[in-house]
């Protein structure tokens, strides 16, 4: 488990290096809709990508999109980090790109629709602000998929 | 994820998502995160459990209702894990590779031949998922490549191929171990990967070649290959 005073000194030092302050004053955007009316995204820092795609280089600040209706089985993962496990991921795409989860709740009706096309960054090796243009690119795209909410997940 | 959270509402999309460090996020304030306290990798906390993802899921998407925030919330379970997979040593038994011929090639092509028959069962298993080919390169062409430089001493110049190969490899080695049906302890497989198998003796022997190197960055490049777990475990 992830809790800090769990972990062996050296590995609890590596994770408080990453604690980066703010990257600017508190940024909110208040919902429009009731969930079941948004439509949503799932953004991951876990590095997929389709087989045929670029794999992210060890540092990378560019993102690959993920279709909304393809099957994600089909999704690899290149994060250059060594420190966790991938067999969970091998398994089961969902415990780290839960896109199945997304699908059964818009079926359920719990959720309003769901993007076009999810996105994948790689979150390793750079400072916070690496990603700034990469977000802002991404936003836009979001947007002209009328996506009101993001759904992220580290790895 | 706090960064990528950050930029898109500040371009005005919504945010919620996964925090797997607690001090990270609460140091850099995102708008909207839900602190689990699973393993790195995991997420959503168990592979094919979905009424537990599920829950996971529920407990983040709350957070979009907030009045106001940042919001960094703690989901108040572990992830389960089962009886038989507490503790769970790895499946396969390693054959000893003592008094067995000792160039770094043959020992992993033995390895590999001994694997090779559980790979082929996880790809069944798995209806055809593998995570193994991001390299482009088949793994014993890879295994080849990485018993030259080993048996040469040599070190590898192409940082990109390295890496790559040895990513590779691992989860081809991970894949196979977990061909069985059932539940795996992460800790427990990752702990047999680099003490059980001549793989893992073979990427730390490169993490050895770049960390004792006094060229500039080689040593960012044995931290891309091995955990620091596995070091320090093979440190004592």
């Amino acid at each position: 488990m992830v809790r800090l005073r769990d972990l062996p000194e050296y590995e609890r030092d590596h994770l408080l290096s990453k604690c980066d302050p703010p990257l600017g004053p508190p940024v909110w955007v208040a919902p429009k809709r009731p969930l079941e009316a948004l439509r949503m995204a799932l953004l991951t820092t876990a590095g997929l990508h389709y087989r045929d795609a670029e794999a992210f280089e060890a540092a990378d600040g560019t993102f690959r999109p993920i279709d909304g209706e393809e099957n994600t089985a089909g999704l690899v993962m290149s994060h250059s980090s060594v420190n966790f496990d991938k067999s969970g991921f091998a398994e089961d795409v969902n415990l780290v790109f839960p896109l199945d989860r997304f699908r059964e709740l818009r079926d359920e009706g719990v959720l309003g629709s769901l993007a076009s096309v999810h996105y994948s960054f790689m979150g390793a090796g750079l400072a916070p602000t690496a990603f700034e243009a990469g977000a802002i690119q991404v936003a836009a795209l979001l947007k002209r998929d009328q996506v009101d909410a993001v759904f992220l997940t580290p790895v | 994820m706090s960064a990528l959270s950050y930029y898109l509402e500040r371009e005005g999309i919504m945010t919620t998502g996964i925090s797997l460090v607690r001090e990270n996020t609460a140091s850099m304030r995102p708008p909207r995160a839900l602190w689990v306290s699973f393993p790195l990798g995991r997420p959503l906390g168990k592979p094919g459990d979905a009424a537990f993802q599920h829950e996971v899921i529920a407990a983040a998407l709350g957070l979009l209702g907030r009045p106001r925030g940042p919001v960094l919330e703690d989901f108040p379970r572990d992830a389960p894990v089962a009886a038989a997979a507490e503790g769970a040593a790895c499946p396969l038994s390693f054959p000893k590779q003592e008094g067995s011929p000792t160039s770094w090639a043959a020992r992993l092509r033995s390895e590999h031949a001994f694997l090779a028959p559980w790979y082929a069962l996880s790809l069944r298993r798995r209806k055809g998922r593998t995570l193994v080919g991001v390299s482009g390169e088949a793994p014993e062409a890879l295994l080849e490549g990485l018993a030259t430089y080993l048996d040469t001493g040599k070190k590898p110049e192409d940082i990109r191929w390295l890496k790559r190969a040895v990513e590779d490899l691992k989860v081809w080695a991970l894949e196979a171990m977990t061909a069985q049906p059932g539940e795996y302890d992460p800790s427990a497989m990752n702990r047999s990967l680099w003490q059980d198998t001549v793989l893992g003796a073979a990427i730390l022997a490169f993490y050895h070649q770049f960390q004792n190197s006094e060229k500039a960055g080689d040593r960012m490049v044995a931290r891309m290959l091995a955990p620091r777990e596995a070091v320090a475990r093979e440190n004592g």
